[in-house]
């Protein structure tokens, strides 16, 4: 049960170090910043760790052990998983390196690294993983430095030190994180494995994935497909064409890239280009409801700002619908003479909490438009703040995505913390707020078209 | 072991899934060149058949718009044209087979890809494919839906819709053809397959070149 790993009621590190620097002192730090449960260090060489006693072996520890970390040299560790698997263990943190990744010996130790971990029945995450964190359940069992923000993103990471990047950008983001998965060579639990968790993860609401392969391709899809929640991922290796020589015209356009692209669509995962696009569409659907359609509204108080949004609506597809009739005139009531009052509305450089207020909710009770995005561009003249009260107060009310841009430098930060406060994560230029909210309508469409479609049958057979 | 085959063997396979081909047997000499060109009753495409030759055109393998009478002394010039170019080339005879009807030119494909299985590629041929890379991409096994979506994903579907009076392709037969070749990929162990060009007229889609490579 991967629940062993995410949530264990007791944790022991094998190779348990005072120096915190070296890895097993390290984790052993960032364990106890957090976690409630009861935590025993395994140190042969010493009596005592970081003020714990230190037992010799996992087998001496006189309580039960729900899950184990190893940071001990590979040679040792088929030793010390095989005395987990007699103690009861039943979720492993591989830390330790020297498997696969080096090649053919590495390999043929990692598969006996995986049979051990099956006869026992214990769940494996690794080897060669930096690690995992629930930030719920107050679990650092990673070298990440400290628990990220709470939030809903659970983040799986075939990279570790990417993801260890990632954690602490987060951090400095003010991104709230769920888990942070630091999938290391996957040999015992992969992809497949991690998103079915997650899908079950009530805390979980969205799963972000940075993937340089996959390991079961077809059953993986199989099982993203299944899932509503939104899986979003970046997938590397863009870049490589198909084999040279080839055989058919099939053959020479049809790189994996491009399969990996259809492959990701069928399943509904949105495959994005950016660590960012990551991460922009992950806050948005934790933060927004699914749009009814593709159908945009913009308003903001800069004409250029707004022509950028619509450009960039236009390359994701979406629509930049006709306001009715009296969702014009309640607009043209409040914004100056010379503004416009047609999509995308421009308050022409005015703003005010009224002027953004009665357009907004104008905006959001038009029943052509199913989306909303709010600009504000700093000016000397304008106020950052009453627009974000405006947005942020309609959008406790109200069932539409509303995707908020603030641009312009420190002029916009006290808005900025006042969308953020209300669950509006800012955007920092209109194509970032663009492609998150394309994000939510492509999900939206996915989840349409799975309830009536054949896009892949339940027999995949082969 | 893979294994090519040859356009006949090739189109064999597909009309097994149902899909249509072209009217054609293989001529083993140049009386049964006239009798098949006169069977099928309109000017006929002559093309090599060999094992060792993939790119027919290439080394004058190909000879198109026959009429039944030249059939003939037209299945002589090849052959002596080939023994010249290609003296090993191992020679089955020549295809006799019924010119292309009218239509749009679609390249439907298909390649074993090792993390997924076979992913099928549909697209505009001829130039559109060479030039444009005008293609959509699924993962098989497909229902129609799918298929039809992938269709009208690529660029140039207002084409096949029909634009500045030429006539529209038949999407459904299309499509049903992207559904059989779906079903065919896993069954045959195909390795990789071009239908090149699938010709789509107002009514049905026939395969006109085929190749495939299969898993033995």
């Amino acid at each position: 049960m991967l629940s062993s790993i995410f949530e264990p009621a007791s944790i022991a590190v094998v190779g348990a170090s005072n120096n915190e620097t070296k890895w097993g002192g390290m984790i052993l730090k960032n364990l106890r910043s957090g976690y409630k449960g009861a935590v025993y260090a395994v140190n042969p060489m010493e009596k005592e760790v970081q003020g714990l006693t230190s037992y010799h072996s996992i087998l001496d520890i006189p309580e039960d052990v729900e899950m184990a970390i190893t940071a001990i040299p590979a040679q040792l560790v088929l030793e010390v998983v095989d005395e987990c698997g007699k103690k009861g263990v039943k979720g492993l943190v591989v830390l330790t390196a020297g498997f696969s990744e080096t090649g053919k010996s590495g390999g043929e130790l990692e598969k006996q690294l995986v049979s051990l971990v099956r006869k026992y029945g214990m769940r494996m995450i690794g080897p060669n993983t930096l690690g995992i964190v629930n930030e719920p359940f107050n679990l650092n069992a990673s070298v990440i430095g400290k628990l990220p923000r709470p939030g809903h993103i659970s983040f799986i990471t075939q990279s570790g030190t990417l993801g260890l990047a990632i954690a602490d950008w987060t951090i400095d983001m003010g991104i709230g994180m769920c888990k942070i998965i630091s999938t290391g060579n996957k040999a015992d639990t992969d992809d497949v494995d991690l998103i079915k968790y997650l899908d079950n993860d009530s805390s979980t609401g969205v799963i972000a994935m940075y993937i340089e392969g996959i390991n079961r391709g077809k059953l993986f899809l199989e099982t993203a497909r299944r899932i509503k929640k939104p899986i979003v991922a970046i997938k590397t290796g863009r870049s490589k064409r198909g084999q040279k020589a080839v055989f058919s015209h099939t053959g020479s356009i049809a790189g994996s890239d491009e399969i990996y692209s259809a492959a990701f669509k069928q399943a509904g995962i949105l495959r994005v280009d950016t660590i960012d696009e990551v991460f922009d569409a992950a806050l948005a659907f934790t933060c927004q409801p699914l749009p009814r359609g593709n159908n945009v509204a913009i308003i903001s108080n800069g004409g250029g700002a707004s022509i950028v949004a619509a450009d960039e609506c236009e390359r994701q597809g979406l629509n930049i619908v006709d306001l009715t009739p009296e969702t014009r005139d309640k607009i043209k009531a409040v914004i100056p003479e010379f503004a416009s009052s047609s999509n995308p509305v421009d308050t022409a450089g005015t703003v005010s909490f009224k002027i953004y207020t009665e357009s907004i909710k104008a905006l959001l009770r038009d029943p052509n438009v199913d989306a909303l995005i709010v600009i504000y561009v700093h000016t000397q003249m304008s106020n950052a703040i009453p627009p974000a009260e405006a947005v942020v107060e309609i959008k406790q009310k109200c069932t539409k995505p509303v995707i908020a841009c603030w641009m312009g430098g420190s002029g916009t930060e006290q808005g900025v913390d006042i969308l953020k406060s209300g669950c509006l994560p800012n955007y920092s230029v209109p194509e970032r707020a663009v492609k998150a909210l394309a994000a939510l309508v492509k999900h939206r469409d996915f989840l349409a078209k799975t309830k009536t479609d054949d896009a892949m049958p339940e027999n995949l057979g082969g | 072991m893979s294994l090519v085959l040859t356009e006949h063997e090739s189109k064999k396979l597909l009309a097994k899934y149902e899909i249509a081909v072209t009217k054609e047997s293989i001529a083993k000499n140049a009386d049964e060149a006239y009798a098949i060109a006169s069977q099928i009753g309109t000017p006929v495409a002559m093309k090599i058949s060999s094992p060792d030759i993939s790119h027919k055109s290439d080394v004058g393998g190909v000879e198109l718009n026959i009429p039944a009478s030249e059939a003939k002394a037209t299945y002589d010039k090849i052959i002596s044209r080939i023994k010249k170019a290609l003296p090993d080339a191992k020679i089955e005879g020549i295809l006799v087979q019924q010119m292309a009807p009218p239509g749009h030119e679609i390249i439907v494909g298909l390649k074993k890809d090792a993390q997924f299985g076979h992913a099928l590629m549909f697209g505009l041929g001829g130039i559109f494919v060479e030039v444009y890379k005008d293609v959509s991409f699924r993962v098989a096994p497909i229902g129609i839906k799918e298929a039809l979506d992938m269709i009208s994903e690529i660029k140039g579907y207002p084409i096949l819709k029909g634009i500045r009076g030429r006539k529209p392709a038949d999407i459904d037969a299309i499509a049903r053809v992207l559904v059989s070749v779906s079903e065919m990929a896993q069954k045959e162990n195909i390795i990789e397959l071009d239908i090149n060009p699938l010709i789509a007229g107002e009514t049905g889609a026939i395969a006109v070149d085929a190749r495939a490579m299969i898993e033995e």
